[in-house]
């Protein structure tokens, strides 16, 4: 490897270097500066110590908003990596209407956030929905099967909780390829090998498929933690505006989104962007320490 | 063509040595044969040749050009890879011109050489194809030709026949003589295995845990092996290897161990008393396993011969065919 | 294994129409009459089947002139996110391996940053470099190639390369520009592909960074032209439906070429090579 060699490969890297330090690791810097500071654009911003973490620590929506989303992680999360991890054993093999089932796994996904949430939006829609048109047909008049009432997703706070946890659960296209993937390249072999042993198929899920796949659902598991920080922001923007009022479906992302770029309180809007971080990474550390512990995670 | 001199070369691989201190001259037009068993270093010795490893000490001239800190592309040696690395996406004709054309070679004068350097390789009638249309033995021939058509200095071959079946492999080791015979190349061949080594070698360079065992021909290294290790790696089955020269009959120093090939022991009437404990044959001849005086032989005799196990045989040899080794460092003793 | 087979199959199909379903009442929806009574049932065939929303949903918001602007912005960033993704994995591969560890755990760390978290500090990035209302921000992040999980594929599809390939092409004295273009992309083409589609895929239903960066209706993108559909009228469905689905139709086409490549591991070569 000669200079020009290394020149050439320093130049191959540099956009993807200048990416991340751009638009990753210079933000991420800032937003630890801005959180102390009271910034509206027009003003330069004013330096003002941790009075935002103070105020932070007695607001109620902020509070709203952070026990939704960990509400909301808490359930999505298992949620989405058990219907990916269903549907890639599902569909690993070749067999009719495997392809076609496996697209259909992964449409959603691609599907643009607001055309999603416009449809669901239709789907729940308490007098046109087909959902609640269906509902209320399997049961007498106002009522659904079993004499239920009928869900409110747009009007009861938890139904609502409810309908943007749904959404989440369909669009799991990334982690469903990934474990699709990762299940295909096990050997065979030992699969057969099960087969001749006369294994149940739980226990060779219990004792071959899962410990396998560990590693790769260990990274998902933390990467849809992380996600699920990100995931409901179009759902409960578009969908449910961040109600029933007052703040039922305010999850930290749409906190941080009011908060600065419609009352133009970028620093306060900062200091919740850390507080978010610092949760964020204590809840995956947390679960790496529970899964190292259930020695699922082999590396 | 060129000279090629290793001198002290050695290459570490996070502190694991896998060449040390090796000192190395190939001269012009020669083809020489480095043999090892697995793990000995031999690949590495290429690949510092070729520059795709760089040497931790020593240096390496071609010609009387130092060529330790080039890079593999400004060397002008080209190799023969043991899984033949063809571009799998690229007909023979692109994969043998892949060279020249990322040099920026005329297209015409790519075409011609390419021609040229098939034609030598006997796969003339294959450029159109991809590797993956191709037998194992082609790919190897557009391999070849790939090293040939640059007209490098030297030429590196790493385990070339490796990836043939041994009907194939038999007739291409001719063929690769013949080729060498005509190109008059500096060849450089690496393999484990010991018939390449005496059939293809000019001279043969015997390498263990990253030292020279010795250099020399392959009358040489069949003859007067350096030590024991030579010895016992070149010739099947292995030469016997003896404590004392009791169970043949002969005399040897104290603290000598005494090699004897398995061709070199006569069964008969005179000398050792033997019991057979196991017969292989391989065709005309047949391999006896014996055990005389508390040690285990293998002498290789005529097939029609007859022993079968549990006979009791008379064993003997001659001490011209004997070699001595040194019991503790193992290295070659003169008969005195 | 015949009975495993029939199970899976209905398994299958139940996926198949638990998102087909949705789709049929989406496209149901967008050609109802506004303005009717609520079915009594799901209704499959609306009573009578009307075009206009379409039309309407278009001339409203323009969507045409939106969807010109999302393919504009997708077909920049998506070529740019291969180039810069296939650039850096094949230059992981071939740069020291202490620089290799160093940029494959940065990598690993900006997985691991919700986008919504670098919401404000990028924008004030933006805003001080006079780039807010423009497609620069919808662009930029293609130099992240999109995501820097493609990053990971592309090193992960070039180093399952055989190593002797590249030996080869030292050997020659390729340059490694000259190894990329000529050896090593050719070879990962089917990784290319698929992630060239998915960048285009993110890159057209992308609505959180046009929300934060263009405020110039000429600017709009389809999904911000779409919410802003839902802000007009937002009890008109059937409008919303037929804007819906005169966003997602692109979308449906890109990916059925796309999923060829990265769902059906025995078309020859699929995701990572194999």
């Amino acid at each position: 490897m000669d200079l020009k060699d290394r020149r050439q490969l320093a130049l191959m890297l540099a956009p993807y270097l200048l990416g991340l330090v751009g638009l990753v690791a210079v933000p991420a810097v800032v937003t630890f500066g801005l959180a102390l500071t009271e910034y509206d654009l027009i003003r330069s911003p004013r330096f003002v110590g941790l009075d935002n973490l103070r105020e932070l620590a007695g607001d109620e929506v902020f509070h709203t908003a952070l026990l939704n989303s960990a509400v909301f992680a808490a359930i999505a999360v298992p949620l989405r990596l058990g219907s990916a991890l269903a549907l890639a054993l599902l569909l690993h093999r070749r067999f009719r209407g495997a392809g076609s089932a496996r697209a259909a796994a992964v449409f959603p996904t691609v599907v643009p956030d607001v055309a999603y949430g416009l449809l669901w939006l239709w789907l729940l829609n308490p007098l046109y929905g087909p959902i609640t048109l269906f509902l209320a047909w399997l049961g007498p008049p106002g009522k659904t099967i079993w004499g239920l009432s009928l869900p409110q997703f747009l009007t009861h706070p938890n139904d609502a909780r409810a309908a943007v946890v749904l959404l989440s659960v369909f669009t799991i296209g990334e982690g469903f390829v990934l474990l699709l993937v990762a299940r295909q390249s096990l050997p065979g072999e030992l699969y057969e090998l099960a087969a001749v042993e006369d294994a149940t198929a739980w226990s060779v899920f219990r004792r071959v498929t899962l410990p396998l796949l560990a590693p790769i659902l260990v990274l998902l598991v933390l990467r849809d933690t992380i996600l699920s920080f990100q995931l409901n922001f179009v759902p409960a923007l578009v969908v449910t505006e961040g109600g029933p009022p007052p703040y039922s479906t305010t999850y930290l992302p749409l906190f941080v989104y009011r908060t600065g770029f419609e009352y133009l309180r970028y620093g306060y809007a900062s200091a919740a962007t850390v507080l978010m971080f610092v949760l964020t990474a204590a809840a995956v550390w947390l679960q790496w320490l529970v899964l190292r512990r259930a020695r699922l995670a082999s590396f | 063509m060129s000279a090629v001199r290793l001198a002290g070369v050695s290459k570490d691989f996070d502190g694991v040595p896998a060449v040390r201190e090796l000192d190395l001259d190939v001269a012009d037009g020669e083809l020489l044969v480095v043999l090892g068993p697995s793990g000995c270093g031999k690949s590495t010795v290429l690949r510092l040749m070729a520059g795709l490893e760089e040497a931790t000490a020593g240096r390496i001239l071609i010609g009387d050009r130092d060529v330790t800190k080039l890079s593999p592309g400004r060397r002008n040696v080209s190799m023969v890879f043991q899984s033949y690395a063809l571009f799998p996406h690229l007909t023979a004709a692109e994969n043998i011109g892949f060279g020249l054309v990322v040099r920026e070679v005329r297209r015409a004068e790519v075409r011609e050489r390419v021609a040229q350097a098939a034609t030598v390789a006997g796969c003339a009638h294959l450029l159109e194809r991809r590797p993956a249309q191709l037998s194992g033995g082609e790919r190897q021939r557009i391999a070849l030709a790939r090293a040939l058509v640059r007209e490098p200095d030297v030429f590196l071959l790493d385990e070339p026949l490796s990836n043939l079946d041994a009907e194939l492999r038999a007739q291409t080791r001719a063929e690769l003589k013949l080729l060498h015979a005509r190109v008059g190349a500096t060849m450089l061949y690496v393999t484990h295995d010991q018939i390449e080594a005496l059939t293809l070698g000019q001279r043969i360079a015997v390498l263990r845990d990253g030292e020279l065992q010795q250099l020399g021909t392959p009358e040489q290294i069949w003859r007067e092996p350096a030590n024991r290790f030579v010895a016992r790696f070149v010739g099947s089955p292995a030469m016997n290897l003896l404590a004392s020269g009791a169970a043949v009959g002969l005399e040897a120093p104290a603290g000598a161990e005494v090699g004897i090939r398995s061709e070199h022991l006569a069964l008969g009437e005179e000398g050792v008393e033997a019991t057979v404990t196991l017969v292989e044959p391989i065709g005309s001849e047949a391999l006896v396993h014996l055990r005389a005086a508390g040690t285990e032989l293998v002498a290789r005799v005529p097939a029609e011969a007859g022993h079968g196990v549990g006979d009791t045989v008379r064993l003997s040899s001659s001490r011209e065919h004997a070699h001595l080794f040194d019991g503790e460092t193992g290295e070659r003793l003169p008969w005195t | 294994m015949v009975r495993g087979t029939f199970w899976r199959s209905l398994g299958a199909a139940a996926v198949i129409a638990v998102v087909g379903l949705p789709i049929v009442f989406l496209i149901a929806g967008s050609l109802r009459q506004p303005g009717l009574p609520p079915p009594v049932t799901p209704e499959l065939i609306p009573d009578p089947v009307v075009f206009g929303n379409y039309e309407r949903a278009a001339d409203l918001v323009g969507l045409g002139r939106a969807a010109l602007n999302s393919f504009i912005v997708a077909a920049l960033a998506a070529p740019l996110s291969v180039l810069v993704a296939s650039w850096a994995g094949f230059a992981l591969v071939l740069i020291r391996a202490r620089a290799r560890t160093a940029i494959l755990a940065a990598s690993l760390l900006a997985l691991m940053i919700p986008l919504t978290a670098l919401l404000v500090p990028r924008f004030a990035l933006y805003r001080s470099l006079g780039l807010v209302n423009t497609f620069v921000p919808l662009v930029a992040p293609a130099l992240v190639a999109t995501s820097p999980i493609y990053v990971l594929v592309f090193y992960v599809a070039f180093r399952r390369l055989p190593p002797e390939l590249y030996d080869a092409c030292r050997l020659e004295a390729a340059s490694p520009f000259q190894i990329w273009r000529r050896v090593a992309m050719p070879l990962v083409r089917p990784v290319a592909v698929a992630i060239g589609l998915l960048a285009f895929v993110l890159s057209w239903g992308n609505f959180l960074d046009p929300l934060v960066y263009l405020h110039d209706r000429d600017l709009f993108t389809l999904p911000l032209a779409l919410r802003s559909l839902a802000q007009l009228d937002p009890t008109n469905y059937p409008l919303l439906l037929a804007g819906a689905v005169i966003a997602t139709a692109p979308i449906v086409a890109v990916f059925l070429v796309a999923q060829r490549y990265f769902l059906h591991e025995h078309r020859g070569a699929g995701w990572l090579g194999r």
